[in-house]
């Protein structure tokens, strides 16, 4: 996994949503068992306190649960899982219509817009498909 | 209990003042950046915490000792620069760390130095700079010490050297000690901090958790830094 | 915690000192061989013989030189220097430093005079005329000890113990000296020096009020009252006790100088 870093938001928080996108996008598999804390974190580079206050806050979400004696596995649950990947598009989504609405876009617009790429995107595969 | 703290400590050498009336404590488990400009104090601070200078007012204490032999048990030092003998080889430097310090894991030392893949037969005079200073670091930090005090580890080293020693220094710290270690270069090490202390003049200007700062100010520790230290 | 000390500080030295004996040792031997050689009326042979006869006095002026320069090395380059940070953070005591540097010293000034003897025997070995005056050395004490009841062991164990605590005063002098030149910021070295010197000049001041007074305060007249009838032999010994109480006394002070200023103030570059 790569983890990047901003300047400006907490590296705790940056590290959940970081952890999060592992575990939808399948580079921490569901039922998997994580690596230590410690581990992590020098793998990220952090310190290992806010890479452990990260997975408490994962755990208390339920994406993640620990077992005393082995350590901290990825659930099993698919629906959480799902509803985890859904939160984090709708982020995305939240984010992408604040800027668009910062360039003073309209609702309609926006969606037009959206549509006249996916066409444009559309073309592209199709004739990198040729 | 804290297991640095120091109480209206003041220094300074002739007339000149180096620190200032600090007060501060740093508790256990924590990773503590002293961050200051050149010339700010925090050298002479830490060198008072290992007893290398001794206060002109106030105290320090390391565990709740004054600095001295049996402080030196409890604190891991890396000096701001390199003082390994040179005519010692890489085993006899850990013959000299295990005798002298009970807490010195010399399998976690060797590991490390088979990663880098120095010999224990080479001696340290024959080394480049850099496998110097990583040698000194290995030592440092095989040890499992109450307090590590780590002045300026990544100063003057490329990046790549930077990534290894910080991941060196939290892949092998005790996690019931508290590391400090001092350095002008923020942006590097504010991932791997707990809580900086900005020291300017002699003075601790600000004392917080990195998450706060970021939470509360809305900007990097290193765009603080910048901004409280304009020139 | 001393032990440990002096275990590495041996470790450190031995690696110079050591192989400095073999040398001398051996060309102890060479110039065995070159005296009996000597004679043979070869040109080349004998200046052969004589080089190594040079080689040899050079070789134990060289001995001791190092022995002395190491002394002050270990104790400028180890505590002072770079090294210092390294030693002044071990869990050991600046007393514990102080004396594991004399004492290692201490033992190489005495190996170095034990193996400069050993050299001479070496160099000797089965050549008539060294065998014969190391047969006067025994027969000399018998003769003293016979005629005048001067304990030849007892003199020479006094003579032995002031060599040591000479040697160790001296060793302080200099650690002082560097002590305290290297508390200030600059010309540490330059500093030293001056110390030293100025040192020297102090205590043979405090000597000479030392004597001045002795001889015209109460204690003359003390003695005098005491009216001491001591034999020649017996008084020697009292002077020979005398000296090494005095050199005793020249070293702590350099002692207390040196480890209060390592404590207070210490000054790592």
């Amino acid at each position: 996994m790569k983890w990047q870093f901003s300047s400006d938001a907490p590296i705790y928080s940056q590290l959940i949503a970081q952890i999060k996108v592992g575990i939808v996008t399948g580079a921490f598999p569901p039922g998997e068992r994580l690596p230590s804390v410690r581990d992590l974190a020098t793998e990220a580079g952090v310190n290992p306190n806010t890479m452990q206050r990260a997975l408490t806050e994962l755990e208390r979400d339920g994406l993640v649960y620990s077992q005393r004696t082995t350590g901290r596995f990825v659930t099993e649950d698919q629906a959480m899982i799902a509803s985890a990947k859904r939160s984090l598009a709708e982020r995305h989504i939240q984010a992408f219509l604040e800027a668009m609405t910062h360039l003073d876009y309209g609702r309609e617009e926006i969606l037009t817009l959206l549509r006249q790429e996916e066409i444009k995107g559309g073309e592209d595969n199709g004739s990198s498909g040729v | 209990m804290a297991v640095l703290e120091c109480k209206d400590l003041s220094k300074h050498y002739g007339n000149a003042p180096a620190l200032n009336h600090v007060n501060l404590a740093v508790e256990p488990g924590r990773i503590v950046g002293l961050l200051g400009p050149n010339g700010s104090g925090k050298t002479t601070l830490i060198k008072l915490a290992n007893g290398l200078l001794t206060p002109s007012e106030g105290e320090v204490l390391v565990c709740g000792m004054r600095p001295g032999k049996e402080s030196h048990k409890s604190v891991s030092y890396l000096p701001e620069r390199t003082c390994i003998p040179t005519w010692m080889s890489v085993k006899q430097l850990m013959d000299f760390y295990g005798d002298f310090y009970q807490d010195f894991n010399r399998k976690a030392a060797e590991e490390m130095l088979s990663h880098l893949n120095i010999r224990l037969t080479q001696r340290i005079k024959q080394m480049s700079k850099g496998n110097r200073e990583k040698v000194q670091l290995i030592m440092v930090m095989s040890r499992a010490a109450k307090l590590y005090l780590l002045d300026e580890p990544i100063g003057g080293v490329d990046p790549a050297t930077r990534d290894y020693i910080l991941s060196t220094i939290i892949g092998n710290y005790n996690p019931e000690a508290a590391v400090i270690l001092s350095t002008h270069l923020i942006a590097d090490v504010e991932k791997v901090l707990d809580e900086v202390i900005f020291i300017n003049q002699g003075q601790v200007v600000l004392q917080s958790s990195v998450d706060e700062i970021r939470e509360e100010k809305g900007m990097s520790v290193d765009a603080l830094f910048r901004e409280v230290f304009k020139c | 915690m001393l032990t440990k000390l002096l275990k590495h500080e041996f470790r450190a030295t031995a690696r110079i000192m050591g192989p400095l004996y073999l040398v001398l040792l051996a060309v102890a031997l060479g110039f065995n061989l070159s005296a009996r050689l000597m004679d043979s009326g070869n040109f080349v042979l004998n200046m052969l013989a004589a080089l190594i006869i040079l080689a040899y006095v050079a070789a134990i002026i060289g001995v001791f030189v190092v022995a002395f320069i190491l002394m002050l090395q270990r104790f400028y380059k180890n505590l002072l220097g770079d090294e210092g940070y390294i030693m002044f953070t071990l869990p050991a005591s600046v007393h514990q430093h102080v004396w594991s540097k004399l004492i290692v010293s201490a033992v190489w000034f005495i190996a170095t005079g034990v193996v400069v003897i050993l050299s001479a025997f070496v160099a000797a070995a089965d050549v008539s005329f060294f065998t014969d005056l190391l047969d006067v050395f025994p027969k000399l004490f018998e003769q003293l000890n016979a005629y005048y009841a001067f304990n030849g062991t007892a003199f020479l164990l006094e003579f032995l113990a002031l060599m040591l605590a000479a040697c160790m005063s001296f060793s302080l002098q200099f650690y002082a000296a560097l002590a305290v030149g290297h508390s200030f910021a600059n010309h540490k070295m330059a500093l030293s020096v001056v110390f030293f010197f100025v040192f020297q000049f102090v205590m043979q001041m405090a000597s000479g009020i030392l004597l001045i007074s002795l001889d015209n305060g109460a204690i003359r007249h003390l003695l005098a009252a005491m009216n001491f009838h001591v034999t020649g032999v017996a008084a020697m010994h009292v002077a020979m006790l005398g000296l090494i109480i005095l050199s005793v006394l020249y070293g702590a002070v350099f002692y207390i100088v040196t480890t209060i200023t390592l404590k207070k103030r210490l000054n790592l570059e």
